[in-house]
């Protein structure tokens, strides 16, 4: 023992007697402070990721059609994943449930589509319409106010075209545009309105309202699932505004980041973004050009506030304007530019003057809770299908407001859902069938369409049809014959929404650390079912995403084995030059009888516990700063980062993991180095102690 | 008195790329137990060839070396090597003790290497050792806070901790000055008669060979004045 005690001794003396051995420590120093950091920065950031994709929409695992050409990929949102339907959900529920460690099981599937939107004029001549409709006719005063707005939109655009004829060359506007708008702004038109409303707003509608180019095509991603189950399972989901599609409703829970991103004015969005990055992330307008941008898309894109307002509201604006800018300026869309042309010292003062004066004059939102929503999307088969669905309210994940990845899907009812897939749910049924008898169409099975068709007396069966065509077009006008149900108010029965088609299901665990065991107990539950089903982990299930955790790791260990690598090489050339510089010591070693073993034990022990040395400082240094970051934080500089750090701060922790990997990696790597110089001194002869130095 | 050394025509060459040159040719020499010889002789005569022969760190081309009975060309490197811990002390020209060891640590070292005592008993004989070396007081120094002189008693001491039967000294007094190296002879003769260990060195200095009890001559490789010849015979 006291042998080996010498060695240590030995080893450790000479660790600072050598300049180069100085050098090899640094170098393990600098990787080991890399490996543990980087290790426990990766390993949290794989269980922050971890948190937000089974939290948010993944679940645990994932189940799917195991015919299915792709796997689902949830994160993926524009690439929609051709999966192939699980035509009855009701039959594989109770088979997954089975599972001791299975608490839930939410049916999902998620698609794209689109929601069109008219534009301002449009809305508002809607509501005039309305208002000068016999069964919704309002008061004068409204009528007024309403026709006000719009003649006020109409001056908008022609001041709009003015400007854009002395820029581009003549004839950039048809001339018939430009006397129709002259038409739609004159005293004479507006005169008339009164004693013929609906001519004069086809006038408008079909000649004036497109010249307003701000119609809107909003993609929006969804997942179509059992709303109330989601809720129970996903716990860190909350509503926001609004409130929960009440239970068996159809509907549609508008994520908040979306609403926020896509429904709301957009300058009053813009002013968010830049209050946020100046309070939130200290950074400032003068030296931001992402910021400076946003300025100037206000200063530039005041027209959506300006069509919004009606000419009462306009002078409203005008006056609060001209208070809050100490200006004489009369323009409203001079005055907004003035004052969206925000600087480090101003902002926050008009940011509070316009939520607390200016918004309460315009629509912040363009949809709210309660109002329907059309939503288009393309069925598999590539035909449309379209749905009204009514927006409830809008909802977040704890921890992840801030994420356009968690944020980025909406949620809506399976039924829904399933109609704009392209499958047919029973309403569809019945619609059908109330139509198909309502038509008097029979189904003619295709083996017996032939005679069915053209069999017995062919002319009469014509005439009929043709009479009946004729009897449709009347029914038709009358409206009341074919029965359409109004959706929203439908309410299903949990087996109704079971019953039926879904893309694939979530599956929440109760205990998630046994996820491997459970995944492969899932799948011999289904293969012994013979349900056809395939069951993946959240990671898979995530798409590109889930592999995001696994490309950091490998990075991490490419990087760290590079190191390492060079490391290596430079320790075994360190351990040569410093075996050389002691021929004469070891000679002597060998010549007072020590064996070559002995020798051997001597170069490695010292390079071991050099490395064991400079490993442990490395390391101490490494969770010293793990535990720095654990108490400051990393703030998420953009959404993604937000989502892989499931909230705005990752607060990492060490990983026992990276220390322990970070002393094998350093014991191999020292052991490695130093097996060729260690081979190397055995063969010093003893006959090197004689040679005189002279 | 007993033959501890015993060499019978031995040849002993180097091979300089294709050249051979020969260090030794044809020396026998025999030592008795308890000798202080020395070996003396111009550069180039063959004085740390022979000694690196008996001191088994280097192997005859031809002839026979035998030491305390062993015939070194039979015994393997590891042999050799126990050969040298248990039978052989040493004592070099230049010192050669290991820097980052103490006083203490670098006597103490073939006892380690040894592994037969205890902690007290190797303390025991380091501490002797060291106060008959006079260093007593600096057990605990690293070599470089000693001078030349102290650091040869240390490697004196270490040379006679083991209690080998044969120390070899190459040169012990080359690097010291006069006064330091009479005094290192001193305490070798003196260590010689105390121990009974047999002592051979080599020198070219007139001075440290008159103490010596006997003295072999080389020259190009071979004895002038046959073998263990007394230094009064001259």
């Amino acid at each position: 023992m006291s042998w080996f005690l010498l060695l240590l001794q030995t080893s450790l003396r000479n660790i600072f007697s050598s300049f180069l051995n100085v050098v090899i420590g640094l170098i393990i120093l600098a990787g080991t402070f890399f490996f543990v950091v980087g290790g426990s920065l990766v390993d949290s950031m794989d269980k922050a990721m971890s948190r937000s994709i089974i939290g948010s929409v993944a679940g645990n695992c994932q189940v799917y059609e195991a015919s299915s050409q792709d796997s689902p990929a949830i994160f993926d949102n524009w690439q929609i994943p051709d999966l192939d339907p699980i035509p009855d959900f009701s039959k594989i529920k109770g088979p997954l449930m089975s599972d001791p460690n299975v608490s839930a099981v939410v049916p999902e599937g998620v698609n794209t589509a689109i929601v069109v939107y008219g534009n301002t004029i449009d809305q508002v001549l809607e509501k005039l319409r309305k208002a000068v409709s016999p069964g919704t006719r309002q008061p004068q005063a409204v009528v007024d106010s309403l026709k006000a707005h719009v003649r006020q939109m109409v001056s908008v655009i022609q001041a709009d075209m003015g400007k854009v004829n002395q820029v581009a060359a003549t004839g950039a506007f048809d001339p018939q545009a430009g006397e129709d708008l002259k038409k739609a702004s004159s005293d004479e038109f507006w005169n008339g309105f009164d004693r013929d409303p609906f001519n004069h707003l086809e006038f408008l509608e079909n000649k004036i309202a497109y010249l307003i180019p701000d119609s809107d095509q909003i993609f929006l991603s969804y997942v179509g699932t059992d709303l109330d189950a989601y809720r129970k399972a996903f716990d860190r989901m909350e509503i926001v505004d609004g409130q929960m599609v009440p239970p068996g409703h159809r509907g549609l829970l508008l994520s908040k980041y979306v609403y926020e991103e896509m429904f709301k004015l957009k300058s009053a969005h813009r002013l968010d973004q830049i209050h946020e990055a100046l309070t939130e992330k200290n950074k400032k307008i003068a030296k931001d050009p992402d910021l400076q941008d946003l300025v100037k898309q206000n200063r530039l894109e005041t027209r959506e506030i300006v069509l919004q307002l009606d000419p009462l509201s306009s002078q409203k604006a005008v006056s609060i304007l001209q208070a809050t800018l100490n200006s004489k300026e009369t323009g409203l869309s001079e005055l907004l530019s003035v004052f969206f042309d925000t600087d480090d010292s101003n902002f926050e003062a008009r940011y509070k003057v316009f939520y607390d004066q200016l918004a309460p004059l315009v629509e912040l939102y363009r949809l709210k809770p309660g109002e329907l929503l059309t939503i288009k999307a393309y069925t598999k088969s590539g035909s449309v299908e379209a749905v009204n669905v009514k927006v409830y309210g809008t909802f977040q994940f704890k921890g992840l407001e801030k994420s356009g990845l968690a944020g980025g899907l909406s949620l809506m009812d399976l039924m829904s859902f399933r109609d704009l897939y392209g499958y047919v749910t029973p309403d569809k049924i019945a619609e059908t069938k109330s139509l198909e008898k309502a038509a008097g169409v029979t189904f003619v099975p295709r083996d017996q369409a032939e005679a069915d068709l053209f069999g017995g007396s062919a002319s009469s069966d014509v005439e009929q049809g043709q009479q009946k065509a004729i009897n449709d077009k009347a029914e038709m006008g009358g409206g009341a014959k074919v029965q359409r149900v109004d959706l929203t108010q439908q309410v299903y029965s949990q087996d109704e929404i079971d019953k039926g088609v879904v893309m694939g299901a979530a599956i929440l665990l109760k205990d998630p650390s046994r996820l491997k065991e459970t995944l492969k107990s899932l799948q011999d539950t289904c293969d012994k079912d013979g349900l056809d089903l395939k069951v993946i982990d959240w990671q898979k299930a995530a798409g590109n995403l889930g592999q995001f955790v696994f490309v950091a790791k490998a990075i991490l260990y490419f990087a760290t084995f590079i190191i390492f690598v060079v490391a290596l090489v430079i320790i075994n050339n360190a351990v040569v030059m410093a075996t050389l510089q002691r021929v004469r010591e070891i000679g002597t070693m060998r010549a007072i009888g020590a064996r070559k073993s002995f020798v051997l034990s001597m170069v490695l022990t010292e390079t071991v516990v050099l490395g064991l040395v400079f490993g442990t400082a490395g390391s101490a240094l490494g969770s010293a700063f793990v535990v720095f970051l654990n108490h400051a934080g990393i703030p998420a500089a953009n959404e993604f980062l937000y989502f892989f750090f499931s909230g705005p701060r990752l607060y990492p922790l060490l990983n026992s993991g990276s220390l322990v990997g970070a002393f094998i990696v350093v014991l191999v790597v020292t052991c490695v180095s130093a097996l060729y110089p260690a081979t190397m001194a055995t063969r010093v002869s003893p006959i090197e102690a004689m040679a005189s130095d002279e | 008195m007993a033959e501890i050394v015993s060499i019978q025509n031995v040849v002993k060459e180097y091979h300089l790329d294709k050249v051979v040159v020969p260090a030794l040719r044809g020396v026998s020499l025999s030592v008795t137990q308890g000798d202080f010889l020395s070996i003396v002789g111009p550069s180039g005569s063959g004085k740390t060839t022979l000694l690196n022969l008996i001191g088994c760190v280097d192997v005859a081309t031809s002839g026979t070396v035998l030491i305390d009975g062993h015939d070194t060309a039979s015994l393997n490197d590891r042999q050799l090597t126990d050969l040298r811990l248990n039978t052989l002390g040493f004592i070099f020209q230049s010192f050669n003790l290991v820097p980052v060891l103490s006083v203490f640590q670098n006597v103490e070292f073939p006892l380690l290497l040894q592994r037969k005592f205890t902690k007290a008993e190797r303390a025991g004989r380091v501490d002797e050792l060291l106060e008959k070396v006079g260093l007593d007081k600096h057990t605990q120094h690293r070599p470089s806070e000693l001078s030349g002189g102290q650091r040869q008693r240390v490697a004196i001491a270490r040379a006679l901790v083991t209690r080998p039967k044969i120390v070899l000294a190459d040169e012990p007094t080359a690097n010291l000055d006069s006064v330091t190296g009479e005094n290192i002879i001193d305490l070798m003769k003196e260590m010689n008669r105390a121990e009974k260990t047999t002592f051979i060195f080599s020198t070219h200095d007139a001075k440290v060979m008159s103490h010596a009890n006997s003295v072999i001559r080389l020259a190009d490789g071979q004895i002038l004045n046959g073998k263990g010849v007394p230094a009064g015979a001259h």
